[in-house]
């Protein structure tokens, strides 16, 4: 076999010296105007392949070859009998890169579908109370100090309401522990929510327009529905988990395209969500004898206030990402509960 | 501008990597790191260096990187314990958050000079190390004091800001027993923040235009009403908003990052031996929008060859104007036995971007 051209550094000064390499046995000998040496391959360090980059010949002394002629290089290694690493055999082929491709798109795919929502699960039922109490609370500050008002319903029509939703059975044992707060809610309007410590705030806009009691009651079903399954809490987790990701994958090519997928992909659970706080409310309303027509009625109505204050057709900004969409086929599931 | 011998003179860093062959190795690390449920990911980080390092070519020798996945490893886990700490204090209280925020900026400057040292200390080119050799003072005094004093004066001062940073970076950046050198005032980064500030509002003005010529109805119909009127207002101001912030982005992006790649490497010696850096904002810009499309219309797997088109532009367009002969630059000799021990044990590698 010829020697093969390359550069050797002595790690000492940046000068080159153009050096030929050869194998004697299995020892690798350096020959060059000053430089002569003949070292076991065994204690060298040899980089691996890297396309058009040179290897490198590492010497235990800090002194290394760069090598360029990289057929005649890898013939030389072969016949010393040194393979390539199993990575870098992976990285040869694109068969395996294909494979990669493949088992890269499944994982995410099985991540998000199936291991995100119980990784939020796990974690959900874990945190602290003191966590959940504090996160509640701030929600509702933030929210009492810019958006609420104090609700103006009477201190009997409030206590009414909330004995009459504490005495209906429901569907599980293990109840979430709840406390119902009124407000007045100012610029959303006819709206109720429940937060992550169990707190469910129901606006006096939403009081009024309930033709029955029975609506109100099975709003609150529903969120309580939200609180049993943790839903908020897992919005969060999945939420932090996501934006994680698509932030470190999408790196800093576009921060601005980070954070449409993340509302695209939040969406869809969203949805999912909602169709679980249905169905325990219908449980919860059909145990005590309440129609789930009542939570259809109610949304209904809310959805025909909406339409009428954006025009025919709807907000445009609401069609895409709305957090309670689809609310038509939410009401023909309630209507046709059995 | 250098002289036409000067130029024939100058060595151009030359990138040989190509997208097809980094695909490969890309996809293939994101696989094992899925396997190792992360854990690959530090190798697969010194795979990723070793590729743009070693296909990095100055005066016909390549750049190496020789860092220990493990130290990588160390560095990820403190990054990701730090992350969900914040995330956790932040959804409890806004005032948890906000001790969570100062204590994260208190020991942030301490991260990044660890960070500075681990990654060039485990550079090398022709077989000498660089290194970073300031210090935890001096770390606090320019990623702490510095960013400070730009956000209490409304960043007014963060160009001072921005070059002092640069200037602790370049300065205290070792080739072997050799200093870097920087020279770039703080009056150019304040000009070219002026500069920027003027197509910011460019910008903005466009986008509300343009809002306004393709919807000119939104405004003009006299039939509006109370909220009505409120609300195609608000959809305009989101308009003129997505329009500007999209803009602002893909416009304003690659033109500043051209221009702080210009200033800072024209500016920048190393012993005698200066530094020159040509990019030009207009083709940078043209592979961020190409980059950007590619990203989008494949879901992310244009990523490496997005990352390989930017890096060959980039480093194409830096070179080295040599005053004297390169062959002579020495190792430390002091630094090669200290810094192994103890300091080396110090160091770990923390992701930041600069």
């Amino acid at each position: 076999m010829n020697p093969i051209p390359a550069t050797y550094f002595d790690g000492v000064s940046a000068r080159p010296q153009p050096v030929r390499l050869s194998l004697h046995g299995d020892r690798l000998i350096v020959d060059g105007e000053q430089v002569a040496r003949d070292e076991p391959l065994a204690g060298l360090e040899i980089s691996e392949p890297l396309g058009a980059a040179p290897r490198v010949v590492r010497f235990a002394d800090g002194a290394h070859c760069e090598v360029r002629e990289h057929a005649a290089f890898e013939q030389l290694l072969r016949a010393a009998g040194i393979e390539d690493g199993l990575v870098v055999r992976l990285q040869a082929r694109w068969l395996w890169a294909l494979a990669a491709v493949v088992l890269t798109v499944a994982v995410a795919f099985a991540g998000y579908y199936r291991g995100l929502p119980a990784a939020a699960d796990w974690i959900a039922g874990r945190l602290p109370e003191r966590l959940l109490a504090g996160m509640g609370e701030s929600t509702l500050g933030i929210l009492d100090e810019h958006v609420f008002e104090p609700s103006a319903l009477p201190d009997a029509r409030r206590a009414q309401l909330t004995r009459t939703f504490d005495r209906l059975t429901p569907p599980a044992d293990d109840t979430p522990a709840h406390r119902i707060v009124f407000r007045d809610g100012g610029p959303i309007g006819a709206n109720a929510f429940a937060l992550p410590d169990g707190t469910i705030v129901v606006t006096d806009q939403l009081v009024a327009s309930a033709e029955q009691d029975e609506e109100i009651l099975g709003v609150l079903a529903h969120e309580l529905g939200h609180l049993e399954r943790r839903h908020s809490l897992r919005m969060f987790i999945q939420g932090s988990i996501v934006g994680f990701m698509v932030g470190w994958y999408l790196g800093d090519v576009s921060s601005v395209a980070a954070g449409l997928p993340t509302a695209l992909l939040q969406a869809r659970y969203s949805r999912g969500f909602e169709r679980e706080a249905d169905d325990y409310a219908t449980q919860m309303l059909q145990l005590n004898d309440i129609p789930p027509a009542a939570l259809a009625h109610i949304l209904a109505r809310m959805q025909a206030e909406m339409d009428s204050a954006h025009g025919p057709g709807g907000d445009p900004f609401r069609g895409y990402l709305n957090s309670h969409p689809a609310t038509g086929e939410r009401i023909n599931r309630l209507l046709n509960a059995r | 501008m250098p002289t036409d011998t000067a130029t024939t003179h100058t060595q151009r860093l030359a990138f040989s990597g190509k997208g097809a062959e980094y695909f490969r190795i890309w996809i293939v690390n994101i696989a094992l790191s899925i396997l190792t449920v992360g854990i690959y990911s530090a190798w697969a980080k010194v795979r990723r260096l070793k590729y743009f390092y070693l296909n990095t070519t100055l005066a016909d020798s390549s750049f190496d990187f020789h860092g220990d996945p493990l130290a990588i490893l160390k560095g990820r886990i403190i990054a990701v314990l730090l992350l969900l700490a914040y995330q956790l204090s932040s959804a409890a209280s806004p005032r948890l958050a906000m001790a969570a925020m100062a204590l994260l900026a208190l020991i942030f400057p301490w991260l990044i000079v660890r960070s500075l040292r681990f990654r060039l200390y485990y550079s090398s080119h022709r077989g000498l190390r660089f290194s970073f050799r300031g210090n935890n003072r001096q770390g606090y005094v320019n990623f702490l004091l510095y960013p400070l004093l730009a956000l209490v004066t409304a960043y007014l001062l963060a160009p001072l800001a921005h070059q002092r940073i640069k200037r602790f970076q370049h300065t205290n950046s070792w080739y072997g027993n050799t200093r870097f050198d920087f020279s770039a005032g703080s009056g150019r980064f304040f000009t070219l923040y002026l500069k920027l500030l003027g197509l910011i509002v460019l910008v903005i003005a466009l986008a509300a235009g343009g809002t306004a010529v393709l919807f000119p109805f939104e405004l003009a119909n006299p039939a509006d009403q109370g909220d009505a009127a409120n609300a195609r207002l608000a959809a305009y101001l989101l308009a003129t908003l997505a329009g500007g912030y999209l803009m602002l982005f893909l416009l304003l992006a690659p033109w500043f990052s051209a221009r702080v790649q210009n200033l800072v490497w024209n500016h920048t010696t190393l012993g005698p031996h200066r530094f020159v850096s040509d990019v030009q904002a207009r083709r940078l810009l043209w592979i961020y929008l190409g980059n950007f499309l590619g990203i989008l219309l494949t879901l992310g797997l244009y990523k490496p060859f997005a990352d390989i088109r930017l890096a060959r532009y980039r480093l194409a367009h830096i070179g080295l104007v040599p005053a004297g002969d390169l062959d002579e630059f020495m190792a430390d000799r002091q630094q090669a036995t200290s810094a192994t021990g103890e300091e080396a044990a110090d160091m770990f590698d923390f992701d930041i971007s600069f």
